[in-house]
């Protein structure tokens, strides 16, 4: 069986300091990766190269022993992403936001009832409830929720999309504690709830260790190049120190 | 509230969607019907032409049993250029005009000009603060350099054409007006208008129109006066597009002919209004070689190509 | 060692005002009395329009035919915009990964409709299709659609792809992921230029009358050709009566739009209003029996020794730079004014005073303007210039009330408090803010203005317009496609510099007219 995601000697570089040096590693079903690194080791790279938004320079990216350039459209879907700026569209609704998560399953025609506000958001209701923020908040703009709620609708869209492979940069940086475990809890369970099937596999980035406990692997990544990538049980504590120093 | 503002707009949109379906199913209805598109350059008042040229579409329509419009325009130049996008079927042009829209329409043709049209002349006024004397040998016209000096239309035959012919024969070249330019009023009578009013000094124009207006009464003579007359020349006429007898019968364009030429011995008091209005006693006919020497000075000058 | 001088924006903008010395001086050399009365004729003829019946009924179907046109050729260039504006933008070839060497072609070759001024393309237009409304209406929708393409594309790459790539790596295809990325941003932007364009549009098909393409302004010129002032008066009220009270409706409209939220009800009021409005203007046209018959008469092109002889005779130069100095004259005039005329005169109620003349000054056509100079002032440059400045300080002076009236108040308040007068408080409280997005418009409007050279050059006896009257009177094709190339040229090169200083500006919240 093949890995879902694969990276085989990937490299970037380019005139900015995001720059990566020959990745390589590979994720399979059902693992719970950190991604961890001081801010500008390259974190929001790699996720930006591993869902196609950024070519490498070098190397080759496989999604489930396809090359990632080969990759159907429709079959893109397979990987969510959760943007660390969330890339929400602010001036929908969070309906019709929620939506914007389904596009790959639908026709043109979708897309236009979707900004037009004609299409039913009673689905849209079982995800918020899901994401655990009110019903009533369906028809306002996204723009007028807080940051967590914000963080939330995101979460909606992407299991609306129903992806396979969850990438999340840095989903918790700017939450309180109390919402950090929500958000995290929602993001790594792996078992079917209410129908809805949540990614069973995922990749998400940190700049802070505290969590990867709950994580079952870690890639430490340190100037562009994989410092560490090992079980979480293996990770010491010098590890970290020296990731961070 | 909302839901009767989408009601109404609905609603709108139906109408304007019966709107546009009675749009189309109208447009044969108004092809089948070909009518004769009569004009004239713009080189008077446009209320008096509108008047005139009402009344004459109205005999053109009895006399030849065709519904004949009459179609305004603002200036010369559109004039022959609907002439030659076949807008106009029969228009009445100057000389110089008439010699650009034959030259752009082959085939097209001289129907017929007014007695006067033979032998016309133009005029050249001034206003008495601006102490012109009266011109009695062409070389006097000189007389007129640093004058504010109007002409009439750009492509005006007794309005510019001639008048600057003329000029130039006294070797008065454009740049010797005040302001290193003559001014271009557009018409006739906007020519007697700003010579009057002092706006400017002098000013060539279209005697006939000058003899009207000055028996009507519209130019006050302690203001106004002739200083020079030019020599004849041939000017407007009647120019008709080459394809009228097939489509509106065979011999058309004759039978159009002879309403002109015939129109003073009919017994029609419509008909002898129009003659007044174009100051004429009668049409003769009218004959693109007589129109020779014009072209000449107008590829002279450069307003014919 | 070159010393460099730095102005502060606010002083910048009352600089382009020495233009009115040049200008003041040829027309106190060049005035006569000869006009007066005729003057005295025409103003006092505005308190007393002409009530004749068939004067008015002819002002307002002169208005129904400006209307008409200026509504089809509106939204058939907000169409075409719109389009055009995607197709040009960065945005879509990075969306659609196509080739980027097309969409520089087709931004190029936008360059050429929007050089030339509606005016010039109705005069174009006219000798190929002979006199038909259609004329009219392309003649407004090519220039526009471009000009519209051209804004909707800046903002269309302002709006940045962060958002179109997201949704693309969720799987969603290029198309969908435009449309549900850009449509909710771009839908404010769309309606309020828009609305913009409708003013321009009625302006523009006025101007169009009075070279014979129908219209209220036809009318007008009819009756100021035979000084018949009472008509001309009749035609003004009823023209700034109609252009006053669609702008107070499109006010109030964007406002309501502001403040809901729903795109979908706002699309639907504006799309059936839009296709009703357009439907209207049809049937009207149709039914006064204008001409909508479309048919192509080509014109026989010179031949290449013909072009020779027409390069060798034209001054190019020489008209080039007439233009040139036309442009720069009006602009200074246009831009510099206003904010002196709003320093000068402070208070509520001169501003009123101020926006109604300035309604007038953009509304009368910039022929008729010059018409009217030329009463009493010899023809030469400065008339010109001083026609088409005035003219466009009416459109300044609005874009200036407009911006400023959007400036808060606070700094202004607090200027007053501390014991600062009302000039002053405008000067630094309300001007301060927003004077380089009013220069950078400036800047955008000195562009048109080049443009418009071509109108008053027709009447003005100057500059590249007046050749191309006299070659198009004389059929002379050759000199026309000349004098047309010269024109693209001409405001390619101005778009070129003014691009340049508006980036010198370094401002990116310029507000949103000025792009």
């Amino acid at each position: 069986m093949n890995p879902i995601l694969e990276f085989k000697d990937v490299s970037l570089i380019s005139t900015k300091t995001s720059r990566l040096q020959k990745i390589n590693f590979s994720v399979w079903s059902h693992e719970k990766v950190a991604l961890i690194g001081k801010s500008g080791a390259g974190k929001t790279t790699l996720i930006k190269i591993a869902n196609g938004t950024i070519k490498p320079t070098k190397g080759t990216i496989r999604l489930k022993g396809v090359e990632i350039n080969q990759v159907k459209r429709k079959a893109r879907s397979c990987i969510g992403t959760i943007w660390q700026d969330l890339r929400l569209i602010e001036e929908l609704t969070v309906a019709q936001n929620i939506n914007a998560g389904a596009l790959s399953k639908h026709s043109f025609l979708w897309a236009i009832r979707n900004i037009f506000g004609l299409v039913n958001v009673d689905l849209c209701k079982r995800y918020l409830e899901l994401v655990e923020l009110p019903p009533e908040i369906i028809n306002l703009r996204v723009d007028m929720l807080s940051g967590g709620q914000q963080q939330r609708v995101a979460i909606a869209r992407l299991i609306r999309q129903s992806p396979e492979l969850l990438l999340a940069d840095e989903p918790i940086s700017n939450l309180d504690p109390e919402l950090v475990k929500k958000i995290l809890s929602l993001l790594l369970q792996s078992k079917k709830i209410k129908n809805f099937k949540i990614p069973s596999t995922s990749i998400i980035s940190l700049h802070r260790p505290e969590f990867i406990k709950d994580f079952s692997r870690v890639i430490g990544l340190k100037n562009g190049t994989v410092l560490f990538d090992l079980p979480t049980s293996e990770v010491h504590n010098y590890l970290l120190k020296s990731l961070y120093e | 509230m909302k839901k009767l503002f989408i009601r109404i707009f609905k609603s709108s949109g139906l109408i304007s969607l019966l709107l546009l379906v009675r749009l189309f199913t109208n447009q044969t209805h108004v092809l089948s019907q070909e009518s004769l598109k009569i004009s004239a350059i713009p080189d008077q008042n446009p209320e008096r032409l509108n008047r005139m040229y009402k009344i004459l579409a109205n005999e053109l329509s009895k006399e030849l049993q065709v519904p004949v419009k009459y179609i305004p325009v603002i200036n010369y130049s559109s004039a022959v250029t609907s002439f030659r996008t076949k807008n106009l079927d029969l228009v009445w042009f100057g000389g110089l005009t008439g010699v650009q829209a034959r030259l752009q329409t082959p085939g097209s043709k001289a129907l017929a000009q007014r007695d006067i049209d033979a032998e016309f002349y133009s005029v050249f006024i001034a206003n008495h603060k601006s102490n012109l004397p009266v011109i009695n040998d062409i070389d006097e016209l000189s007389l007129l350099r640093g004058k504010r000096f109007t002409f009439g239309s750009e492509s005006s035959t007794s309005g510019r054409l001639m008048p600057q012919y003329y000029l130039k024969q006294a070797k008065v070249s454009l740049s010797d007006f005040q302001g290193g330019r003559p001014g271009f009023s557009g018409s006739h009578d906007a020519t007697i208008a700003l010579v009057q009013s002092g706006s400017y000094e002098a000013g060539a124009l279209n005697e006939q129109v000058w003899e009207e207006r000055l028996a009507s009464g519209e130019i006050n003579s302690s203001k106004l006066k002739v200083i020079w007359r030019t020599p004849p020349y041939f000017d407007y006429h009647w120019v008709v597009q080459p394809d009228l007898d097939n489509r509106f019968g065979e011999g058309f364009t004759d039978k159009l002919q002879n309403f002109f030429l015939n129109m003073n011995k009919r017994n029609s008091s419509n008909q002898r209004k129009i003659l007044k209005l174009f100051g004429a006693k009668k049409f003769i006919p009218a004959y693109n070689y007589q129109y020779k020497e014009i072209e000449t000075i107008g590829r002279e000058i450069g307003k014919i190509r | 060692m070159l010393k460099k001088i730095n102005l502060a924006p606010q002083i910048i903008c009352f600089l382009p005002i020495v233009a009115i010395i040049p200008i003041g001086k040829d027309i106190f050399l060049d005035f006569h009395s000869g006009g007066i009365n005729t003057l005295y004729k025409f103003f006092s003829s505005a308190l007393f329009p002409s009530f004749d019946y068939l004067v008015i009924e002819n002002s307002i179907n002169g208005i129904k035919v400006t209307l008409s046109i200026a509504f089809i050729g509106w939204i058939i260039s907000i169409i075409n915009g719109l389009f055009l504006g995607l197709i040009c933008s960065d945005i879509f070839y990075k969306t659609f990964n196509t080739p980027k060497i097309i969409h520089k072609i087709i931004k190029c070759l936008l360059a050429i409709p929007r050089g030339i001024h509606e005016l010039i393309w109705g005069l174009l237009l006219l000798q190929v299709f002979g006199l038909t409304t259609w004329v009219a209406i392309l003649a407004i929708s090519i220039p526009y659609s471009a000009l519209m393409a051209r804004v909707f594309a800046d903002q269309i790459d302002a709006l940045g792809t962060r958002k179109i790539y997201a949704l693309k790596s969720s799987g969603a295809g290029s198309l969908e992921a435009l449309i549900t990325a850009l449509m909710p941003k771009l839908f404010p932007i769309i309606i309020s230029h828009s609305a913009y364009r409708l003013e321009c549009a009625i302006r523009g098909a006025t101007l169009l009358g009075v070279f014979g393409l129908g219209g209220i302004g036809t009318e007008l010129q009819l009756s100021i050709q035979s000084l018949q002032f009472k008509e001309v008066w009749t035609s003004l009220w009823i023209l700034g009566i109609v252009v006053f009270t669609l702008e107070e409706i499109i006010k109030l409209a964007q406002n309501s739009f502001q403040s809901s939220i729903n795109i979908r009800s706002t699309s639907i009021i504006l799309c059936s209003t839009l296709f009703f409005l357009l439907c209207f203007s049809f049937t009207y046209l149709k039914s006064i029996d204008i001409g909508l018959a479309f048919n192509f008469i080509p014109v026989t092109l010179s031949h290449k020794s013909h072009f020779i002889a027409a390069l060798k005779d034209l001054e190019i130069i020489r008209l080039s730079l007439e233009s040139i100095n036309m442009m720069l004259l009006a602009s200074g005039l246009a831009i510099g004014a206003p904010p002196l005329i709003c320093l000068l005169l402070p208070g509520e109620f001169s501003r009123k005073v101020i926006s109604i003349i300035w309604l007038v000054l953009r509304l009368v056509p910039i022929p008729l303007l010059a018409i009217l100079f030329l009463l009493f002032i010899n023809p030469s440059i400065s008339v010109a210039a001083l026609a088409l400045g005035i003219h466009n300080m009416g459109i300044m002076g609005k874009i200036l009330l407009d911006t400023v009236n959007n400036t808060d108040d606070r700094i202004s308040l607090a200027i007053k408090a501390s014991g600062g007068n009302e000039r002053v408080a405008w000067l630094y409280g309300k001007l301060s803010p927003k004077s380089i997005a009013y220069l950078s418009y400036s800047l955008y409007r000195a562009d048109i203005i080049l443009r418009e050279t071509a109108v008053v050059g027709v009447v003005g006896g100057v500059g590249l317009g007046w050749q191309l009257q006299e070659s198009l009177t004389s059929f002379a094709w050759a000199e026309v496609i000349i004098v047309v190339s010269t024109f693209v040229l001409l405001t390619m090169i101005g778009e070129l510099i003014s691009e340049k200083l508006k980036s010198n500006l370094k401002n990116d919240s310029l507000s949103l007219k000025a792009v």
